[in-house]
């Protein structure tokens, strides 16, 4: 198993560092699958994380000047590394203004994924911070655990309304309640709901749009048959919501949820080059 | 004791106590000739600081207030605790204080901080002290084969690598290079944690000098305080050390005042140390700038390290009766005879830059540097070598560029 990979372009690598950024505030653990068009950062719902699921996509060619894969074998040409992203973060933080970064798969006392960094110095020789970042490498048995989620069959998608507002909509909701209801119809309408014994606040949003699927995905009824008033909803942690809000660094050219009628809460993020998808799901 | 500091120096000193507080829980304040100097040392006794304020820092300094009846200026050792909260809100502090006045009352074991602030505001604290022996690591620095000196923005951007939990690092030189790591101590710890290592060319340094390729590892938090003291300055900073187990030295120097963080290194489980005596040895031979009188006091404690240090490092370290601190402290009166008046005159040349150097060894307060007092396996950072040599940490000439 082989991976090199280098970053020339500063701008690549702001992007590269925002991307994970965000996912270091995901999750603590996360698999990175290595393919050779590819980067994904994966968490698969566990009990442990609340069922919880994420998927964020990198096309690498938008990020790596160089990029050389040799899998695990000839005809699964992929790595899967168990990596926690926050340190990930952490040796990309100061390596911002470096000239290149390097990211090898290298095995020191154990398997590492090797950042090296060039930065600017006061000499002619450059500085150069080297990172070793402990992996473990997930055998190809369990690969399965970490495959790409199907769109689910949502009953209605919707665009977001602009993520601060929505992010203080749902702090201070948070300070009365543990869950959240988020209910939305094909009318570009939302209502994020709280209800407690002694209070339930409602914010409704309006004329938010709704995402033009058309044939694509496994839509079981058509938007034609569904009426547009018609609310979809789910009960979710707010906690684990917040979190996912709290996270974003940039936004997104696109921002969608899709609403499977109390069942699952899904969120999609789509900047230029990078998605983000992330799975919340309903609690009764 | 008694001294005044206008405006912006009692932000300075502020700075000087966070530093300070850093590394250990109490702080010794010694009014000296040469300038109020205001140390630390931590519970392991393996790191040591010490920031030395010259009279030009004050706009008054009167170190000694009872000259005239032959009494002492008293040494005082305080809780950190108390003093910091004082200059906790360094900024607001800076807006409103137009002077602090320091002054021991001697009578009623009392350090009195009071700060004169605007609208005729002012704010009095009077802070039981220890009387005490001055605290005083002894630093053969001018014996140190290899020294750096670097702008603090450098090294600044050296440690901002590191975590700030990161405990021990490893210095390493070669005529090469100079690397930076962090230190593992077994190789299970480095599969849980990020390994960094950074690798610097020695043109980077505006003074680089590698008397002998060493590595040497010591705790990196002790050292931050220093740094985040003399970054907003932008004074140089000067690192001078030998090869592990040897104590690492970094001095920060201006016209008003000189810091040092003296801190003890890991020694190389590889091979005892066979220099270890050697800095002792040397010693006498190599202070012929210094007066005999220190020589002459000095010698007592070098030798019996010698004859400890000899060799056996291991049973050095697991605090054989010579690095017992209390026996130390009972060498330290022996030297200074009660009633002895300590010589007003400097005894050695000025240098051009640094303020008049007391004979502070001649009465030899010298607390024998950490590790070899603490137990082989309990401390991470055990394991020093006796610090004794004459000269004073001022006194190196190996440190003027």
């Amino acid at each position: 198993m082989k991976f090199r990979a280098k970053i020339i372009d500063v701008g690549c690598l702001n992007h590269f560092t925002r991307v994970v950024n965000t996912v270091s505030r995901l999750t603590k653990a996360c698999v990175l699958r290595l393919t050779c068009d590819h980067l994904y950062f994966v968490l698969s719902g566990r009990v442990a994380t609340g069922g919880v699921s994420m998927w964020c996509e990198l096309s690498q060619v938008n990020f790596f000047d160089e990029f050389q894969l040799e899998g695990v074998s000839a005809d699964a040409n992929e790595i899967f590394l168990e990596v926690a992203p926050e340190n990930f973060s952490r040796a990309l933080k100061t390596a911002q203004n470096a000239k290149s970064v390097k990211i090898k798969l290298t095995k020191k006392t154990c398997p590492c994924l090797t950042l090296a960094a060039e930065l600017p110095s006061l000499s002619s020789v450059s500085r150069v911070v080297t990172h070793d970042i402990p992996v473990d490498v997930i055998p190809r048995r369990l690969w399965h655990d970490f495959r790409e989620p199907q769109m689910p069959d949502f009953d209605v998608s919707i665009y977001l309304p602009p993520l601060k507002t929505m992010k203080s909509v749902v702090d201070r909701m948070k300070n009365l309640s543990n869950y959240l209801v988020l209910e939305a119809n094909l009318n570009g309408e939302m209502n994020l709901k709280i209800e407690t014994d002694l209070v339930s606040v409602t914010t409704h949003f309006k004329e938010l749009g709704n995402p033009p699927w058309g044939d694509d995905g496994s839509q079981s009824s058509s938007p034609t048959h569904r009426d547009p008033d018609l609310m979809a909803e789910a009960r979710v942690d707010i906690k684990k919501l917040q979190q996912f809000l709290m996270g974003q660094q940039v936004n997104p050219s696109k921002a969608m949820c899709n609403i499977v009628h109390r069942r699952i809460l899904h969120l999609i993020f789509l900047h230029e080059d990078v998605s983000l998808q992330y799975f919340i799901p309903a609690v009764v | 004791m008694k001294c005044v500091i206008e405006g912006n120096g009692v932000k300075v000193f502020g700075k000087a106590v966070h530093a300070l507080s850093r590394i250990g829980n109490e702080i010794w304040l010694d009014p000296q000739e040469k300038g109020l100097a205001v140390r630390t040392v931590n519970s392991s006794q393996s790191a040591y600081a010490c920031f030395c304020f010259t009279p030009l820092f004050f706009q008054q300094y009167i170190p000694d207030p009872d000259i005239q009846n032959g009494c002492e200026a008293v040494k005082c050792m305080l809780n950190m605790k108390c003093v910091l909260p004082l200059f906790r809100c360094a900024s607001w502090k800076e807006r409103r204080v137009d002077r602090c006045e320091i002054s021991v009352n001697i009578p009623n074991s009392r350090v009195i901080f009071q700060f004169h602030c605007r609208h005729g505001i002012t704010k009095t604290y009077n802070l039981g002290y220890q009387e005490c022996e001055a605290l005083q690591a002894v630093f053969p620095a001018h014996l140190c084969p290899n020294v750096l000196m670097a702008q603090s923005k450098l090294l600044g951007d050296i440690v901002v690598h590191f975590p700030v939990s990161q405990e021990e690092v490893t210095l390493s030189i070669s005529s090469f290079k100079v690397t930076l790591k962090t230190f593992c101590e077994e190789e299970n710890n480095c599969i849980k944690g990020m390994n960094t290592e950074l690798m610097l060319h020695p043109d980077e340094f505006d003074y680089f000098q590698v008397g002998e390729d060493s590595a040497v590892t010591f705790c990196l938090k002790e050292l931050r305080g220093l740094l985040s003291f003399a970054e907003p300055y932008g004074l140089p900073v000067n690192c001078q050390f030998g090869v592990a187990g040897q104590p690492v030295s970094f001095t920060v120097k201006d016209m008003t005042l000189e810091a040092h963080v003296v801190l003890s290194t890991l020694t190389d489980p590889n091979h005892e140390s066979p220099s270890q005596p050697a800095p002792g040895d040397d010693c006498p031979v190599n202070v012929t700038n210094t007066s005999t009188a220190e020589i002459t006091t000095c010698e007592s404690p070098m030798e019996t390290e010698v004859c400890v240090a000899d060799g056996e490092h291991v049973a050095s370290s697991q605090g054989s009766e010579v690095f017992n601190p209390d026996l130390h402290m009972r060498k330290m009166i022996q030297l200074h005879a009660p009633g002895e008046i300590l010589p007003k005159l400097s005894l050695i040349p000025e240098s051009a830059l640094t303020t008049p150097v007391t004979p502070a060894t001649s009465k030899i307060r010298s607390l024998l540097f950490g590790a070899v007092y603490s137990d082989g396996g309990k401390d991470k950072t055990a394991d020093l070598p006796s610090l004794a040599c004459a000269s004073d940490t001022e006194d190196d000439g190996g440190t003027e560029e």
